[in-house]
């Protein structure tokens, strides 16, 4: 894993030889705010932005995503067969994604490749793209990473990270595909002291105000959690809305529906929220989780406790931010995981007398 | 509807009685005439979710 | 300001003590600047925690929906239309409710604070006239008549219609305002030109729903987007879907909407999706002379059939 320097004058014609290897996608200002579209043009890519509003996931799994498609049309050469909705995988290269938006891909990664089931659909994304992080040196109010398992300068799932030294860049190849990025790009590297990337981490790893508590999460009661008389008032705003699990980098539930029009069909995926009533909803009409608390509880829960029990590896949050900007009813997970601690902790305390 | 973006000469009220055979000819051949000076409409359609 | 936020708090302690409801309705202080949360206090030493301010823009009404209480509300003018128009479309009772009225000052916008200050908003304080905000860089200050939020400047209808306590004087009505003056813009352009403008607008939509469930109107068991077997409407990304759903709430919202804004608050995007429901509060004025939630003793327009309804649109 060395470290380089780019000249910051060179970093244009890099991207221009880029776009003849890669698709790039990027940071975009679109009127208030940022999000990563394809860069049509280089000069929409913006990175003096803090972090995008909605987050990188929608460049591995769309919000709208066509699985299978199907023509009944006799005169159709490929009547009465599904097949796979057809893609396009050629490499794709993501320029300034943030630390914990990257972090956030490997959680993901958990659910869609496993052992018993793997996504092709989001896999064959992941693949065909590099991801070329961007280092946060001012980070927001809101940002907690460096308590939920990253931090400004985090490597996990990115493939080149990029850090502002000044009047030039400072580039840390993390795995072969950032390697051959830098390749393509062809810019003009020299090798770069890993000391400067490392005192840049720290300044900015201090710049972090917010923080949250987790370690008496994992040795919490699950039924002391669940029964906790704080949900009441935690969900008591809640509007049940999308927002908060749409902006998460780490959420990832989907809904499969068939839409028909005419001989032809297809089956595809739209983000789908637990948030919403009718997600537990079975066939016979039964919501095991029918009532406003019990979703509210069972995100939290998801995120903080039932994550961390089952893969042992810290909550399935990066810190982002995003949901405690973006929820219309200022519900704050950073309070909601004071209180769940707080309560691990004081039992805890309890049982060892 | 108008003012979403439907031309008003696509949509139409009209109160016939079924007694009243010669005014649903007349009002039926009006809207027709105008739907068809408007041409084909290509707002509100879908034929198939456009989506990745 | 500040003696609202006093008066709430004497006035809900005193209904909960006296046990003449069993939770009051509020806001609470947010962790982000300029947001509130709201939320419910049950006993009389918990109510310090009732605040009020000019970011209380979400309509409170929209907790009543079928809740079986006594309780006790905090409402500001258009919050208090919506109760009456929840009364009115049995989704509470008035016996129920003791209704707080707070006669509004209006409501900012942060949106339109955050894209004119330089920097990351960290605190924002408010004073009679003004709003100051501090960032790292420094602070900037506004004059709070030039940052509310667009349907609090159009306002007329400032104090509650309806309450049983009062938490300040009631203030003086707007006159003088066009609350349709971007709705008649919109009105002049062409169809192809309206089309695209709506284009543009919607597509940051993300199908959230936030601003359908910040809405107190929208209170249906199973929304026309949850319809399945058969499906209404399509839940993708599809721009077709999206613009529906769009204005086909507007249309459920006619004659019963009151402009009180928390749809374009809830909005994660930005989308300023008034501009849909207020063509239809224009429509309902001109054509039955109709403002939604005015009393509790006249049938919605929508509701009812008079013999001299508007039929010249009928050939």
């Amino acid at each position: 894993m060395k470290v380089i320097t780019i000249e910051k004058a060179q970093w244009s014609q890099g991207l221009t030889r880029l776009q003849t290897a890669y698709r790039l996608f990027g940071p975009v200002k679109d009127k208030t705010f940022h999000n990563f579209k394809e860069l049509d043009s280089l000069a929409a890519l913006d990175l003096s932005y803090s972090n995008t509003r909605l987050s990188a996931k929608s460049l591995l799994f769309p919000q709208s995503e066509d699985l299978l498609v199907y023509n009944l049309d006799p005169a159709a050469e490929d009547a009465n067969i599904m097949k796979e909705a057809p893609k396009a995988y050629a490499p794709r290269a993501v320029i300034g994604i943030r630390p914990c938006d990257a972090k956030a891909v490997s959680l993901v990664k958990m659910n869609f490749d496993t052992d018993e089931y793997k996504d092709p659909y989001w896999l064959n994304l992941h693949q065909a793209t590099t991801f070329v992080g961007l280092a946060c040196d001012a980070p927001c109010s809101t940002c907690f990473c460096t308590t939920a398992g990253c931090g400004p300068y985090h490597e996990e799932g990115l493939d080149l990270l990029l850090a502002d030294g000044g009047d030039h860049l400072l580039a840390k190849v993390i795995s072969e595909k950032g390697q051959a990025l830098l390749d393509s790009a062809g810019w003009r590297v020299a090798d770069g002291p890993e000391t400067s990337f490392d005192d840049l981490k720290r300044a900015a790893e201090e710049k972090i105000v917010s923080k949250i508590a987790t370690e008496s999460l994992a040795g919490a009661e699950t039924m002391d959690l669940y029964q906790a008389d704080f949900w009441e008032d935690v969900a008591f705003a809640c509007i049940n809305c999308g927002t908060c699990t749409f902006v998460c980098p780490t959420c990832w539930c989907f809904d499969i529906q068939d839409e028909i029009f005419g001989k032809k069909g297809k089956r595809l995926r739209n983000w789908d929220s637990c948030m919403f009533p009718i997600f537990t909803v079975h066939t016979t009409g039964h919501n095991p989780r029918g009532t406003k608390v019990m979703r509210v509880r069972q995100r939290f829960m998801h995120k903080l406790k039932y994550f961390v029990d089952k893969y042992n590896q810290g909550i399935m949050c990066v810190g982002c931010g995003r949901c405690v900007r973006q929820c219309p009813v200022n519900i704050d997970i950073r309070r909601v995981c004071e209180l769940m601690n707080n309560l691990g902790s004081a039992n805890a305390c309890s049982v060892q007398g | 509807m108008q003012y979403m973006g439907i031309e008003g000469d696509r949509l139409h009220f009209s109160w016939i009685s079924s007694a009243e055979s010669t005014k649903f000819v007349r009002v039926v051949s009006e809207v027709c005439a105008k739907v068809k000076a408007l041409g084909p409409n290509q707002h509100f359609v879908k034929k198939e979710a456009k989506v990745a | 300001m500040s003696t609202y936020t006093e008066n709430i708090r004497a006035i809900a302690q005193r209904l909960l003590k006296s046990c003449q409801v069993e939770l009051v309705i509020g806001f609470r202080k947010g962790t982000q600047p300029m947001m509130n949360e709201p939320c419910f206090v049950s006993t009389p030493d918990a109510v310090d925690q009732l605040v009020w301010d000019s970011n209380c823009g979400i309509n409170l009404a929209n907790y009543l929906t079928n809740r079986t209480e006594k309780i006790g509300i905090v409402a500001k003018g258009c919050d208090s239309r919506n109760i009456v128009t929840h009364i009115l479309e049995n989704k509470i009772k008035r016996e129920q409710l003791v209704i707080i009225g707070v006669p509004c000052q209006g409501m900012i916008d942060k949106r339109r604070i955050a894209a004119e200050t330089q920097g990351e908003i960290l605190e924002v304080a408010e004073s009679d006239e003004q709003i100051i905000v501090k960032t790292r860089e420094g602070r900037q200050t506004f004059a709070k008549a030039d940052v509310l939020q667009q349907n609090c400047s159009v306002c007329i209808h400032r104090n509650p219609v309806i309450y049983d306590e009062l938490t300040a004087d009631l203030v003086t009505e707007q006159s003088d305002v066009d609350p349709y003056a971007d709705v008649r813009e919109l009105e002049t352009l062409n169809s192809e030109e309206k089309w695209n403008y709506f284009e543009e607008l919607l597509a940051p939509c993300i199908r959230c729903y936030a601003c359908r469930n910040a809405c107190p109107l929208c209170y249906c068991p199973t929304c026309f987007v949850d319809e399945s077997k058969p499906q209404w409407l399509g839940k993708s990304q599809d721009t077709m879907d999206v613009r529906t759903f769009h204005f086909l709430r507007a249309f459920h919202c006619a004659g019963r909407c009151t402009d009180c804004g928390a749809c374009e608050r809830a909005c994660p995007v930005g989308i300023n999706m008034r501009l849909l429901t207020k063509k239809l509060n224009k429509d309902c004025f001109a054509l039955y002379g109709w403002e939604a939630g005015l009393s509790l003793d006249t049938r919605p327009a929508l509701d009812i059939y008079q013999t001299n309804d508007p039929e010249d649109f009928i050939k």
